[in-house]
C-alpha cells in the first residue's frame, strides 16, 4: 500500500515535469507551427548555466540562469526562426533539428560528454512523512511548483492583454495581423515565456538526477514532445495532458511490468503515439478553435 | 506625394483629393500577373464596389492594399501617404481596417474576446469600453451572445461580429473582402443595410464581391475587373446603361459580343 | 545516342564521379581509403534515404533503423556460429547454426530491411506531413529501443564483434553505383513519377486517382533495402554492430547531408554526401590540433558536429533547396535540333489566370 502511494506520487511527480516540458512545445507550436526541438537545449543551458553559478545562491544561480536562457530563446528566434516564419512544416522541423544539434554539439565542444555533478537545492532532498508514507520532499515540490505554473500560465493567456493577443496569434496568425497584432512581438514573448518553462524543468529535473548531460534536455524533450502528438499539438491543455500522460505512464509500466520488459516502457509510448496519429490524429484533447492539424 | 486619378473617374462627393488612390498597380506571383496595372480610388464617405469574376484580381488588390501581399509595381496611397512596403499591422495603424474573406473570427475566444482584440491598436480604455457598448447596440445579437465561443455563431453573426470589430479600430476607410459569400439572401440584406447605415455616419467603405448586383446596388461607385484589368468603372446608372458591362464582367472582348447572334 | 547520353547523364555524371573519388583514393593512404569508404557508405544511406524523402517530399526520420536492421541480419548471419551460440542464446537454431558468404547475408539484411519497412509502411504511409515524419521518428525509437534490450538476440547494449571485414573501397563502390544507378531508374519508373507529382498536390494527386499509398509503400521499400545495405556494410566495415551506433547522431549525419546537398534530387543526396563528407573530414583534423606554423589551434572534439550543424542551418536558411537546388546534372552541350516546345507562357490559358491563393489560407480536409 505504501508503495502503492509512493508510486502515485512519483507519478504525478514524473508527469508534472513532462507537462511543464510539453507546454514549452505547445507554446511555441500554437503560434509558430514550429515543432521546436531546440527546447530541449533551453533546458540543458539552463543546467550549465546553474552550474558556472554554483558559486552563488542558488537564488542568484536561477535569476542568471533564467535570464540566459530567455536571451537565448530570443537569439534563436531572431537568427533561425524568423527568417523561416513562412516556410513549410518540413523545412521548419529540419531547421529546428539543426538548431537543436548545433546548440547541443557547442555545450559538448566546450564542455564535453561527461556528466557532471551538481547538487543544488540540497534540503529537498529530504523525506517527509505524510500519513505514515515516506515521501521525497523533492516530489512534493516538483508537483507543486509545476501545478503554480500552470495557474500561472494560465491567468497569464486567459486574463491578460499579451496572453489575448498570444492566443488570437496562435489561432489565426495573420488575421491577428490585420488587427494590428504585432507578429513579431506574440512570438518574441513566446519564446521567452517557453525559456522560463523550460528553465524551471531544469531546476527541477537536476534537483532529482544530480547531474548534467548535454543530452539530458534533447531526452526530455523527445518524451515530452511524444506527449503533446498524443495530447494534441494545437492545444495548450493538449500539451499538458499528453506530456503529464507519456511521464506518469513510464513510471505506472516501471511498477507494474516484469523486470525484463521495463526497459521496454518507453518503446511502448511510442507504439502509442503512431496508433494516436493513425486513429486520432489531432490528439486526445484537440483544441476547439482548432483548424490546422499535424 | 498627390494621388493620380484613375482615367475613367467620376467626380467623387466634392473631395478633390481621394483618400485611398492605387495607380497602375501590378501583382505577381510568381510568373502569373493577378493585376496589371490597375488604377482605382476611393474618395472620403464613398461607398466603392470592385466587381469580377473569380480570379479577377480583386482579392489581390485588397490584400496589396492591406500590406498582406507584396506589389511588384505601382503606388498605393492613403491620406497621401504611401502604404507599400508597410505590415499590416502598421497599415491598420495608419486606419484602414479589412474584414477577411471568410470573416475569420477567433472561433475558441468569446465574442466579448474578440470584439476587445478589434481595439488592439487603441490605448484609450475608457473610450473603447464606451464603443463596444455602442457597437453592441447597433449589433444587438453580439449582445446577446457576448459571452459566448465565437465559433458557435451563425455565417451572418460571424459577419457582424467580424465588421464590429474591424469598427472597433476607428478606421478611416473600412475593407470587405466578399461579405456576402456563404450567407443566405436575407442576412446579406443586412450586411447591406449596415454597411450603407455605416457610410450614413461618414464611414468610407472600399468593398469587392462576385455578386455583383448588390454591390452594384449599393455602392456610389463601382469598378468592373476582369483578368487582373479594369474594364469599366461609373455609378450604378451609368453602369447599368452600358451594354458592355456583361462582357466586361465577364472578360469576353468587344468583337466577339458582336459576332454572337 | 547523343539523345541517350543525354537521358542517362544526370546518373552517368554522379556516377562517374564517385567512382574517380573511390580510384582517387585506392591509390592513397591506408587512412584516406578508410576515410572514402566510409564516405561511401553514408552515400548508399543518403542516397537511400533521397529514394523515399526525395520522391515522396516525406521526411523519414526512421531510415538509420533500417540501416541498423540491416547490419544486425548480416552479422547474425556471417557470426561464427561457436559464438553466436555463447552470447546469443535467443536465436532460433537455424540462424544460430548457420553461418553465411557475405553476399547472400548482405542481401538479405536489405531484404529484411525492406519487409520491416513494408509491415511498418502499411499503416504509416497513410499519414502525411509531419505526421509521417513524427511516426518514423516513433520507429527510430523503437527499433533502438528493441534491439538494445533483446539481448538474447541481438547482444542488447554490447556490440556483436567478430564480423568478416570486407567493406572495402571497392565493394562499397560497386554497391554505391548499384544504389545511384537504381534511385535513378526509380524515380524515372511510372511509379516514381506518380509519387513524385503528388508530392506537389496530393489532392490533385488523388482526384486523378493515383494511389498514392501504394507508390510511397514502394518507394519506401526500396529505399529500406539500401538504407539496409549501408548498414551491412558499416558493419563490415567497423567489425561490430552496436545498436548506439544506429541512432540519433547517425540519423542527424545522414539528414544534414541529404538538405545540404538538396532534397529534391539524386544529385543533391550525392553533392550532399561528397561535400559534407570532406567537409567532417577537414574539420576532424582541426578537431586533432592544427599547427599552422604561427600558432596552433588545440584539440577541439566535436568541432566537426558543431560545424555541420551550422552548414545545415545557413542552408536552410539561404538555399533552402540545397547546393544541387533540386536539379539533377544536366548534359552542358546543346541538342543537335532546336528544341520544338517553347516554355509555357505566364498564363494557363489565354486570358485565364490563377486564382490568387487567399489571404488567409482555408484549412485543407
Amino acid at each position: 500500500m505504501i508503495n502503492l502511494v509512493q508510486n502515485v506520487v512519483d507519478g504525478i511527480s514524473v508527469g508534472s515535469l513532462y507537462a511543464l516540458t510539453a507546454l514549452g512545445i505547445g507554446l511555441i507550436f500554437g503560434v509558430m507551427r514550429l515543432i521546436n526541438v531546440a527546447h530541449g537545449e533551453l533546458i540543458t543551458a539552463m543546467g550549465y548555466t546553474m552550474l558556472l553559478f554554483a558559486s552563488q545562491s542558488v537564488v542568484v544561480a536561477m535569476i542568471g540562469g533564467m535570464i540566459a536562457v530567455v536571451l537565448l530563446a530570443l537569439v534563436t528566434e531572431r537568427v533561425a526562426f524568423r527568417p523561416l516564419r513562412s516556410a513549410d512544416p518540413a523545412t521548419l522541423l529540419v531547421a529546428s533539428f539543426a538548431v537543436s544539434f548545433f546548440l547541443q554539439k557547442s555545450i559538448a565542444l566546450v564542455i564535453g560528454y561527461r556528466p557532471k555533478g551538481i547538487n543544488i537545492l540540497p534540503s529537498l532532498g529530504q523525506q517527509v512523512v505524510v500519513f505514515g508514507v515516506r515521501l521525497q520532499l523533492l516530489k512534493m515540490a516538483t508537483i507543486a511548483v509545476v501545478a503554480v505554473m500552470l495557474i500561472l500560465l494560465t491567468w497569464f493567456l486567459k486574463r491578460t492583454r499579451f496572453g489575448l493577443e498570444m492566443r488570437a496569434a496562435a489561432e489565426n496568425f495573420r488575421m491577428a495581423q490585420l488587427l494590428g497584432i504585432r507578429g513579431n512581438r506574440v512570438i518574441a514573448m513566446a519564446f521567452a515565456l517557453s525559456a522560463i518553462l523550460a528553465a524551471a524543468v531544469a531546476v527541477l529535473f537536476i534537483s532529482q538526477s544530480g547531474f548534467l548531460t548535454p543530452r539530458m534536455g534533447l531526452q526530455l524533450v523527445v518524451i515530452a514532445f511524444v506527449g503533446t502528438v498524443i495530447g494534441g499539438l494545437g492545444s495548450l491543455v493538449g500539451a499538458a495532458a499528453g506530456g503529464f500522460f507519456v511521464g506518469a505512464t513510464t513510471v505506472f509500466l516501471q511498477a507494474v511490468l516484469p523486470p525484463d520488459l521495463r526497459q521496454l516502457r518507453e518503446a511502448f509510448v511510442y507504439l502509442v503515439v503512431i496508433l494516436v496519429l493513425l486513429l486520432r490524429p489531432q490528439g486526445l484533447f484537440p483544441a476547439s478553435g482548432l483548424k490546422e492539424r499535424v | 506625394m498627390t494621388a493620380q486619378s484613375s482615367g475613367n473617374a467620376t467626380a467623387t462627393m466634392g473631395n478633390p483629393t481621394p483618400l485611398l488612390a492605387v495607380s497602375d498597380l501590378q501583382i505577381k506571383y510568381g510568373s502569373i500577373t493577378a493585376l496589371r496595372g490597375l488604377s482605382i480610388h476611393v474618395g472620403g464617405g464613398e461607398i466603392v464596389a470592385v466587381v469580377g469574376p473569380n480570379g479577377a484580381g480583386k482579392s489581390s488588390l485588397l490584400c496589396a492594399i492591406a500590406g498582406v501581399v507584396p506589389s511588384a509595381k505601382g503606388a498605393i496611397t492613403f491620406l497621401g501617404k504611401p502604404l507599400i512596403g508597410l505590415s499590416p499591422e502598421d497599415i491598420l495603424r495608419r486606419g484602414i481596417a479589412m474584414v477577411p474573406e471568410g470573416r475569420h473570427i477567433f472561433g475558441s475566444m468569446t465574442v466579448d474576446e474578440n470584439l476587445r482584440l478589434g481595439a488592439t491598436v487603441r490605448t484609450d480604455r475608457g473610450a473603447i469600453a464606451k464603443d463596444i457598448e455602442e457597437l453592441l447596440e447597433t449589433f444587438p445579437i453580439l449582445r446577446e451572445r457576448r459571452k459566448q465561443p465565437a465559433g458557435r455563431l451563425s455565417g451572418g453573426e460571424q459577419q457582424q461580429l467580424a465588421i464590429a470589430r474591424a469598427l472597433l479600430c476607428k478606421p478611416r476607410l473600412l475593407m470587405l473582402d466578399e461579405p456576402s459569400l456563404g450567407l443566405a439572401p436575407i442576412v446579406i440584406d443586412q450586411v447591406y443595410q449596415i454597411l450603407t447605415m455605416l457610410r450614413q455616419r461618414g464611414m468610407t467603405i472600399l468593398l469587392i464581391e462576385q455578386n455583383a448586383t448588390r454591390a452594384l446596388n449599393t455602392a456610389d461607385r463601382t469598378y468592373v475587373l476582369s483578368a487582373g484589368s479594369l474594364r469599366l468603372s461609373g455609378t450604378k446608372t451609368e453602369l447599368l446603361n452600358n451594354r458592355d458591362f456583361d462582357a466586361a464582367y465577364f472578360g469576353v472582348a468587344e468583337a466577339e459580343t458582336r459576332v454572337l447572334p | 545516342m547523343n539523345r541517350v547520353l543525354r537521358a542517362l547523364w544526370p546518373v552517368l555524371s554522379l556516377m562517374l564521379l564517385v567512382a574517380a573519388i573511390a580510384v582517387a583514393a585506392s591509390g592513397g593512404s591506408e587512412i584516406v581509403q578508410r576515410q572514402v569508404t566510409y564516405g561511401l557508405i553514408e552515400l548508399i544511406a543518403v542516397v537511400a534515404l533521397y529514394i523515399f524523402v526525395g520522391n515522396s517530399g516525406l521526411l523519414s526520420f526512421g531510415n538509420v533503423s533500417f540501416m541498423a536492421i540491416g547490419a544486425y541480419v548480416s552479422a547474425l548471419l556471417t557470426m561464427r556460429p561457436a559464438s553466436k551460440g555463447m552470447l546469443l542464446p535467443g536465436l532460433p537454431e537455424l540462424i544460430s547454426s548457420a553461418q553465411w558468404p557475405v553476399i547472400p547475408a548482405a542481401i538479405a539484411g536489405g531484404l529484411v530491411a525492406s519487409a520491416f519497412a513494408f509491415l511498418a509502411g502499411i499503416p504509416l504511409m497513410r499519414l502525411s506531413g509531419i505526421a509521417a515524419s513524427i511516426a518514423t521518428f516513433a520507429v527510430l525509437e523503437i527499433v533502438y529501443i528493441g534491439a538494445g534490450n533483446w539481448t538474447d538476440v541481438t547482444g542488447g547494449q554490447n556490440s556483436l564483434i567478430g564480423l568478416p571485414i570486407y567493406s572495402d573501397i571497392w565493394v562499397c563502390l560497386i554497391w554505391s553505383l548499384i544504389t545511384i544507378a537504381t534511385a535513378f531508374i526509380y524515380q524515372e519508373t511510372r511509379s516514381g513519377l506518380l509519387l513524385r507529382a503528388s508530392r506537389e498536390d496530393i489532392v490533385a494527386a488523388r482526384a486523378a486517382g493515383v494511389n498514392v499509398h501504394r507508390h510511397r509503400l514502394v518507394s519506401f521499400v526500396i529505399s529500406a533495402f539500401f538504407s539496409g545495405i549501408a548498414g551491412v556494410l558499416l558493419g563490415h566495415f567497423l567489425g561490430t554492430v552496436r545498436i548506439e551506433t544506429f541512432y540519433l547522431d547517425l540519423t542527424f549525419a545522414i539528414l544534414a547531408m541529404l538538405v545540404v546537398g538538396g532534397m529534391g534530387s539524386l544529385a543533391g543526396a550525392v553533392i550532399g554526401a561528397i561535400v559534407i563528407a570532406v567537409l567532417t573530414e577537414a574539420l576532424r583534423r582541426v578537431e586533432a590540433g592544427v599547427d599552422f606554423g604561427i600558432f596552433a589551434v588545440g584539440a577541439l572534439p566535436g568541432l566537426g558536429d558543431a560545424v555541420l550543424a551550422l552548414a545545415m542551418l545557413l542552408i536552410i536558411l539561404f538555399r533552402p533547396k540545397g547546393l544541387s537546388q533540386g536539379r539533377e546534372i544536366t548534359w552542358p552541350f546543346r541538342a543537335e535540333r532546336p528544341s520544338s516546345s517553347k516554355n509555357p507562357s505566364e498564363s494557363l490559358a489565354d486570358g485565364s489566370r490563377m486564382a490568387p491563393r487567399p489571404m488567409i489560407s482555408k484549412p485543407e480536409s
